[in-house]
């Protein structure tokens, strides 16, 4: 919005709920570590991302700063940002939006990293750092399309930071670290070959999409994307009060899922249905608990109850069970299912 | 800087926190490698070590460090504006008295690891580049982490590494639950959650302060010296660095256990700090319950002597140690110890490696991968490895090298307004590096001839276990196979494992043999199109017997095919032909046909015990 060409509405997505559900566990919960969306092409996977950093309400950020660091946030400042907040206490804020920010295929590793400003250097004869899509990713969503076909090194490179939610950098005569704390969104196509199974590990949560298979709701979705490009405008309009009440859930679910705590049933079956699994490391339980939270608050309720577990599960683990080649990952979640209703009990 | 998890917050990994303070207590101990499969907390781990060190610096070394930044190199602002020449030093430098820490080491540019490591064990390193040459010293502790899923250092930089920690995932239900609990409350507050563990680490940080105190009067009684001999030997430990890094390791935990004494304990817990990584040959069966009668090293005979004292009295006191002969405890005594002295039985050398291959069992479980092929990249993609002068018109110049270059001469030079003049002389390249993938295809033979059936399960199998493998290495496997009239592309490279299985479910078989077809069609898979990209290793294995029998052009079958192969040779392709006539008389046509490729022929019927995929794998990774 802001003037420039509207954005489709999130709330006038049809269908794709674990989608839907995925990003915005990960807003509520931005520890929970990114999703990766494998699917065909067309099933409004990009289009979901965008809508997303749209409905998203502004925030303040330090004007001025390339990194856009949060005033609030001030364990995560660069160092320009600690410099200010150090010698004048209460920096300048301007509103800024979320945005998508895209890692394209065809990236070099200086464009990634960052690296020498060239210009400056030629001019002033100084050495500046010249930041590059990690550092326009800070606070934004990272959207890698096709994130399977990245070449390894520059994977590396973004697995580093995001470990860190630092880049740090130490390249062509340059050293220099700035804050790197993104939402990583990756999708991928299945066929064209696998991801590496620690890549896989660091995305929080993977969503499985496909195109809608029910004619009554393909024809809502051709009707609703003519009528939005007919008069978009008009057509956000029409959705605003729903985009509204939307911001404000996620708003509230933000707030509450912070002063939250895991309750020990919560814990006990995240622990028993990894080990159940067997799956590699401590990532799963991390994950169910977080996903789980994150669902509770966004329904507003304070105690996380059997579906979100539920649900939380259907996202958070299967990409993390060990897989036999060949065989599809699947076929396991009917016994989670069955251990979740063990601790919770039956609907 | 966000906050570190504190170091004594962390749950379990015992050992791994014992090598940690080892490698803090002792400056002996330089190199420090955490491993594990993802998920484990290595990097957790590791970054914790800040919140133990309040008066050091971690500094972090990044994937995407280059050389200048590692070394040290021209500054380039003195040199522009007072035209001399003058070091801005490198992390190496500036690590000095610091801690370095490198994530996924693994998967850094060899060259960068090798420097690291050598510098970390030396003290110091040498710079010879852009007009400087010194050697510069400096001292610190690396701290590295990998998962060797993802590939593996080679030995003779493992052996590099003083200790070697492997960190499990942890299984048991109570703990696992507390590492969430903990990890919660750390997210949720991270000041306060690190307040609640500030009287731990200052614990930790007062029992580092004294065991540094205590260190260099710690002594190794001559028997447990020689037991760690003994010990590298039995596991076939290559070079000195074991023996050493055992010593340094077992006086570290002495010392930080209040003691100036090492005890049996101690060496057992530095041996699989310090000797596991390094074992040479691991024993498919445990090794044997009694000590071997024979000896084979004669001069261990005395230190293994079959005397009473059991591992469980405390070692005897002995006579004082001098500080300085602790140091190199293999060459303690020029004089055997007379017998009485032994404080170790023959027995306990194999307590130890017993004790290590327990601790190992789930290691040796998993398939080791090796490491990616690298190459240099031609087009400007990959990592920046290093500069170069140019010599073609390629368009990727290394800036930062090339302004380095022009610096000193810009207090000579018509600038123009800018503040640096770039001549051409100054221009300098970058020569990148990058890890590639390979491509496989298979081009079989599925003609009605002898045997086709068996070949196909074979080739079936093959393509299969390349693809799990290719899971690591990223490689693209395809299939094509010619009868009839023509050739037909099966399974075009895929990296897919599932669309493999699914594609190859039924191969068709029976009918002519087209040879000639399939081989030229194969290449043009490989050269035109999707899978024509540059930067990729090709290579095309042929199965066949080299026979065939439908010409192209209605020239004689075997002339065409023999112009083919010598006209596709050297393109750029690797070929590998795998012979698959069996029984008598032979043709030896494949041979042939192998000879025309300039390429390697194996004999299927020979490849039985290695399988088809391995000895695949042999040629195409290892070039030759």
């Amino acid at each position: 919005m802001n003037g420039s060409n509207p954005v489709y509405p999130f709330s006038a997505i049809v269908g794709q709920e674990d989608m839907k559900d995925a990003l915005l566990a990960n807003i509520v919960f931005p520890s929970i570590g990114g999703v990766l969306i494998r699917g065909e092409k067309g099933t409004a996977k990009s289009t979901t991302v965008r809508a997303l950093a749209d409905l998203l309400p502004e925030r303040d950020v330090i004007k001025g700063c390339i990194f856009r660091c949060s005033p609030s946030d001030t364990r995560n400042l660069c160092e320009s940002c600690r410099n200010r907040v150090a010698g004048n206490g209460q920096p300048e804020c301007e509103p800024a939006r979320m945005r998508v920010v895209e890692l394209p295929l065809c990236a070099t590793e200086d464009r990634v990293a960052g690296t020498l400003d060239i210009e400056h250097a030629i001019t002033q004869g100084q050495k500046k750092f010249e930041p590059g899509v990690l550092a326009s990713a800070n606070g934004n969503i990272l959207y890698v399309d096709e994130v399977n076909l990245l070449d390894d090194h520059i994977v590396d490179l973004l697995l580093d930071a995001a470990a860190m939610g630092v880049n740090f950098v130490e390249r062509e005569g340059i050293s220099y670290s700035h804050p790197a704390r993104f939402l990583l969104v990756g999708t991928m196509n299945p066929e064209e070959g696998d991801l590496r199974p620690q890549l896989l590990d660091r995305f929080g949560l993977v969503v499985d999409v496909m195109g809608e298979r029910d004619s009554a709701r393909r024809s809502e979705v051709v009707k609703r994307r003519l009528a939005f490009e007919r008069d978009p405008v008009a057509f956000c309009r029409q959705y605003e009060t729903e985009q509204q009440a939307l911001r404000e859930r996620i708003l509230a679910a933000q707030e509450m899922a912070a002063c939250m705590e895991a309750d020990d049933r919560l814990i006990d079956t995240a622990v028993k249905v990894s080990l159940a699994l067997g799956v590699d490391g401590h990532r799963s339980d991390l994950t169910l608990v977080k996903t789980a939270i994150a669902f509770a608050a966004l329904d507003g309720v304070e105690w996380v109850g059997r579906e979100h577990v539920l649900k939380a599960a259907g996202l958070s683990l299967p990409h993390r069970m060990r897989r036999r080649p060949f065989e599809e990952s699947r076929a396991d979640l009917g016994s989670v299912k069955a251990l979740i209703a063990e601790c919770y009990g039956s609907p | 800087m966000n906050p570190a998890f504190p170091f004594p917050a962390i749950t379990g990994h015992d050992n791994a926190k014992k090598a940690i303070l080892c490698a803090l207590a002792s400056d002996e101990i330089r190199t420090l490698l955490i491993t594990g499969e993802r998920g484990t907390a290595k990097s957790t781990l590791a970054r914790s070590i800040r919140t133990l060190v309040a008066g050091k610096q971690v500094l972090t070394v990044p994937q995407n460090i280059t050389y200048d930044r590692l070394l040290g190199t021209v500054d380039l602002e003195t040199a522009v504006s007072c035209g001399k020449i003058r070091l801005t030093p490198g992390i190496l430098e500036q690590g000095n008295c610091q801690i370095l820490y490198a994530d996924d080491i693994n998967l850094m540019d060899e060259g960068i690891v090798q420097n690291l490591l050598s510098a970390a064990e030396n003290g110091r390193f040498s710079l010879e580049r852009e007009g400087f040459s010194r050697s510069i010293a400096t001292r610190f502790l690396l701290v590295a982490t990998m998962d060797p899923d993802e590939g593996e250092l080679t030995p003779g930089q493992m052996d590099r590494f003083d200790l070697c920690v492997r960190l499990d995932p942890i299984d048991d239900e109570e703990k696992r639950g507390e590492i969430v609990r903990r990890h919660l409350r750390f997210n949720q507050a991270p000041d306060e959650f690190s307040r609640g563990f500030s009287p731990a680490a200052k614990d930790l940080e007062e029992k580092l302060v004294s065991a540094r105190e205590r260190l260099p009067y710690v002594s190794i009684p001559d028997g447990h010296a020689g037991l760690i001999s003994s010990l590298c030997l039995e596991l076939g430990v290559a070079g000195q660095r074991g023996d050493l890094a055992v010593a340094r390791a077992a006086k570290a935990l002495a010392a930080l256990d209040g003691r100036d004494e090492v005890v049996f304990d101690d060496i057992k817990l530095a041996a699989l700090l310090a000797l596991d990584h390094r074992r040479r040959e691991i024993p498919d069966s445990p090794p044997p319950p009694l000590p071997p009668q024979d000896n084979k090293d004669p001069d261990k005979e005395n230190d293994q002597e079959p005397e009473p004292p059991d591992p469980e009295t405390p070692p005897r006191q002995d006579p004082p140690q001098q500080p300085e002969t602790a140091d190199r405890p293999e060459q303690t005594p020029p004089a055997p110890p007379p017998p009485a002295e032994q404080v170790f039985e023959i027995g306990s050398t194999f307590d130890v490696i017993r004790y290590l291959d327990e601790k190992s069992k789930k290691a040796t479980s998993r398939q080791k991968s090796g490491r990616r092929t690298r190459v240099l990249s031609v087009d400007s993609s990959g990592h920046y490895r290093s500069f170069r002068l140019p010599d073609k018109n390629r368009n990727d110049i290394a800036v930062d090298a090339t302004l380095r270059a022009a610096a000193p001469y810009q207090r000579i030079r018509e600038r123009n307004g800018l503040a640096i003049s770039v001549k051409k002389p100054d221009l300098r390249e970058k020569v990148r590096e990058k890890k590639v993938a390979h491509t496989i295809l298979f081009l079989v033979d599925a003609s009605g001839s002898m045997g086709v059936r068996r070949r196909m399960v074979e080739v079936k199998g093959a393509i299969l276990s390349l693809l799990v493998d290719a899971y690591q290495k990223r490689d693209r496997i395809g299939l094509m196979i010619f009868r009839g009239t023509g050739a037909r592309l099966l399974l075009p490279p895929t990296r897919s494992s599932d669309i493999a299985a699914r594609m190859l479910r039924t191969i068709p078989t029976g009918g002519m043999t087209p040879l000639t077809t399939g081989l030229s069609e194969a290449h043009q898979v490989l050269t035109r199109g999707k899978f024509a990209g540059a930067g990729e290793n090709k290579s095309i294995v042929i199965l066949t017997d080299g026979r065939v029998n439908v010409p192209v052009n209605n020239g004689p079958p075997y002339h065409e095919l023999s112009d083919l192969a010598r006209d596709i040779a050297g393109c750029g392709i690797r070929f590998v032909v795998v012979d698959t006539e069996s029984g008598f008389p032979r043709l030896n046509r494949a041979r042939a046909l192998a000879g025309d490729l300039e390429a390697p022929c194996l004999r299927l019927e020979d490849l039985k015990n290695r399988g088809l995929a391995a000895s695949v794998q042999d040629f195409i990774y290892n070039t030759r």
